[in-house]
């Protein structure tokens, strides 16, 4: 790693950049032009939050609440923990551990860096991670293995037999750091009662590891306070998904960003709730306007992204579709199969309550929300098993009038490139154009944004979509 | 009476052809310039220049390949792959599917009857399965690109080479031609490595007769054979004109078309 980036505390470089750019919304336009010439490189990214206006900026402050939580979580004696994007914090918020989700962290070194999170990633490389290795993990792992973000205090993953590089990351990192480390199993199908069951014994132990680590007992009343904001969220959640039903979608592309960053940090926490209901409100007035979410375009076509998005500077792939007048109708990641939500209902028992009449009522809720988070319900196995990946791709892109079905991954996402071409050659059988991307969504260097992009036009305009 | 361009900039050669009322009258090929609008600056006047026309008479021009987003000179800007669809189907009118192997990728392109393309697939980041793999390995072997063709029906015994990465497979050459082995096993192997990789990504897409194969490697004698076993079907040669200029000709295809709709 070069010398100057040992100096720098990555959790603070981006919780500082964020901490400025959340007390821009209130500037004026002049003002915003000024203190841009001071960020070349993120003013890109910003301009395209700020495009959204309330919206945009509430999901700048809710980065920053989080970082601040990073940046002071020992100070006022909370611990840190890391996780993944597969695994809900509401638990750890409401025990009060601040969690550090990997994926979110090195994707926003991407878009809110020219150099991205490169250094961090070799540096991965240079401890013993190989080249194909999980990128989302890679990136803000090499940071925290060089000893340059805040102490993590113990590990916690849920994805053995779903993403078998994201776990090992994590035992690659535990062993590395010497910190305990949790890993949550699962069983391979899902919905049945025996799975059902191993959950949440599962989950039970998951408590009293995180117990033992924070010398604290769960506080009852707090964890259904966190459940009950869940639940509020989640009831937005469906509201807003229903939408992505219309045509022309009054959905901004950007807003599939916000809604699963925003649940991988920060479920549960009334910041998210405000984010939602801004969102809410944004959808509805397009909505009633017979608009589209689209800024400079009408709507052209609409995309289902089956796996996960593109970050790199700029936040280029959601500019791209909006120049282009391309819709995103939402992928994985922003879906979350609670049971009020309309694309599960055809999808038995794959989905999710949330009961807070007792503790075991809440344990339950909780455990079966973590089996139905994205990769953790979908992808768990071979690619037809009954209501994963195919199923629910097939049944999502139908409901939402999609076009086309995008793939996008990195190299490491051994699960699902293990068999992306089954899944596209059934999914087009289905009526469904499909592209696989073949980039890194973390690693602008494995396939530059520009080849990605043209080989995106070139399917478009082959299938005679645009 | 119609006289259209079309302009393919690739990455290791740039190709030119005029067409008039819809009869090849002039082509040019060159080696690419690091400039994409000097290698068609070259490669147009060489083209007029065997015309014996004047870049005035030229009604309409299409330029394609990588570097066609720098042509000042075209009307419109076509992706390869249409033009290699349209050239293909042109030059031989039942094909349904085309493999076009260029200088840095490859393709598998069906097309339906009236050559537009319906599907595709390309190789991924790898130079392994394309003309640059091809090059470099000839230049190992201290041998012609065109020579390389030849060495399959001379080997008695390929050697196998790693496909997966070119310079890898440089490495193994110069270690198979320092332990005495026959050029022409080496150059029988590189063609089977080649052709391994372009059969699998042909065979992902369910390559439909008639099939043919534009770009450079068309010429490879020793690919196209080993293709044609390792697919088993047979591949149909482009014998009316050079099968490297297959997108130079479907871009003037479609400089054609845009003046006859005019």
């Amino acid at each position: 790693m070069r010398p100057e980036i040992k100096e720098y505390n990555y959790d603070w470089m981006l919780g500082s950049l964020l901490k400025v750019a959340s007390e821009i919304g209130n500037s004026s336009e002049k003002e915003i032009q000024y203190l841009t010439n001071y960020i070349p490189y993120f003013k890109g990214t910003l301009s395209v939050l700020l495009r959204e206006g309330e919206v945009g900026t509430c999901f700048i402050r809710l980065l920053d609440k989080y970082f601040d939580n990073i940046l002071t979580a020992h100070q006022n004696s909370k611990k840190i923990s890391a996780i993944t994007f597969c695994l809900s914090p509401a638990l750890f918020h409401a025990m009060n551990i601040v969690p550090v989700t990997l994926e979110v962290m090195t994707g926003l070194a991407g878009l809110l860096w020219k150099r991205g999170a490169y250094d961090y990633l070799d540096y991965g490389c240079e401890l013993g991670f190989t080249e194909t290795s999980c990128s989302s993990q890679r990136g803000a792992l090499g940071a925290y293995l060089a000893g340059l973000g805040e102490e993590i205090d113990f590990l916690v993953c849920d994805t053995p037999g779903v993403c078998d590089t994201n776990a090992n990351a994590f035992a690659f990192a535990s062993t590395f750091m010497e910190k305990p480390f949790f890993q949550l199993n699962y069983p391979q199908t899902i919905g049945d009662e025996k799975t059902r069951k191993y959950h949440l014994d599962d989950y039970k132990d998951l408590i009293t590891f995180l117990k033992e680590q924070t010398g604290k007992d769960l506080d009852v009343d707090r964890l259904r306070e966190v459940l009950k904001e869940v639940d509020k969220q989640d009831d937005i959640l469906a509201e807003i998904e229903d939408f992505y039903c219309l045509v022309p979608n009054p959905i901004p592309v950007i807003f599939n960003l916000f809604i699963y960053i925003g649940r991988f940090i920060s479920a549960g926490l009334p910041e998210y709730t405000e984010l939602l209901e801004l969102m809410l409100e944004k959808v509805q007035q397009n909505a009633q306007k017979g608009i589209t979410g689209l800024h400079f375009e009408q709507e052209k076509a609409r995309v289902f992204m089956c796996y996960i998005d593109h970050y790199t500077l700029n936040l280029d792939f959601f500019d791209w579709l909006n120049r282009r007048g391309i819709s995103h109708l939402g992928g994985i990641l922003s879906r979350n199969f609670r049971d009020n939500t309309r694309y599960a209902s055809e999808l038995e028992k794959s989905t999710y309550g949330i009961d807070t009449s007792t503790f075991e009522t809440m344990l339950t809720s909780l455990s079966e929300m973590n089996a139905t988070l994205p990769m953790v319900r979908s992808i768990r196995g071979p690619f037809d098993k009954p209501n994963m990946w195919l199923e629910e791709s097939i049944s999502l892109a139908r409901l939402y009038h999609a076009d086309c079905v995008v793939y996008n991954g990195t190299p490491g996402c051994r699960n699902t490139w293990g068999m992306v071409k089954p899944f596209a050659r059934e999914v087009e059988k289905a009526g469904f154009p499909v592209h696989i991307m073949n980039g890194d969504a973390f690693d602008d260097r494995v396939e530059s944004w520009e080849s990605t992009v043209n080989r995106l036009e070139e399917f478009l305009s082959i299938r005679g979509l645009l | 009476m119609t006289i259209v361009a079309g302009c393919d900039v690739g990455s290791l050669t740039t190709k030119a052809v005029l067409l008039k009322d819809n009869r090849l009258i002039s082509t040019s090929l060159i080696r690419s310039k690091a400039k994409p609008q000097e290698s068609a600056r070259i490669a147009m006047e060489e083209l007029f220049a065997k015309a014996d026309l004047s870049e005035k008479e030229m009604e309409y021009c299409v330029g394609t390949g990588y570097g066609r987003e720098k042509l000042a000179f075209v009307n419109a800007v076509k992706s390869e792959i249409a033009c290699h669809g349209k050239g293909a189907k042109w030059l031989l009118p039942s094909v349904k599917t085309i493999i076009d192997i260029g200088g840095q990728d490859c393709k598998v392109i069906k097309i339906d009857e009236s050559g537009t393309a319906t599907r595709f697939v390309t190789n991924d980041k790898c130079a392994s399965g394309t003309g640059r793999f091809l090059e470099v390995m000839a230049q190992v072997l201290g041998i012609d690109i065109s020579e390389l063709g030849q060495q399959s029906s001379r080997s008695k015994s390929p050697v196998t080479l790693a496909s997966t990465c070119t310079v890898w497979a440089q490495a193994d050459v110069i270690k198979q031609i320092n332990s005495g082995v026959p050029i022409e096993d080496i150059g029988a192997g590189i063609n089977l490595a080649m052709a391994k990789r372009i059969a699998t990504l042909a065979n992902s897409i369910k390559p439909e007769n008639d099939i043919c194969m534009t770009g450079g490697v068309a010429k490879n004698q020793g690919v196209m054979s080993l293709l044609e076993q390792l697919m088993g079907c047979r591949i149909r040669k482009i014998r009316k004109s050079d099968p490297q200029l297959a997108g130079a000709i479907g871009a003037a295809l479609f400089a054609q078309e845009k003046l006859l709709s005019a």
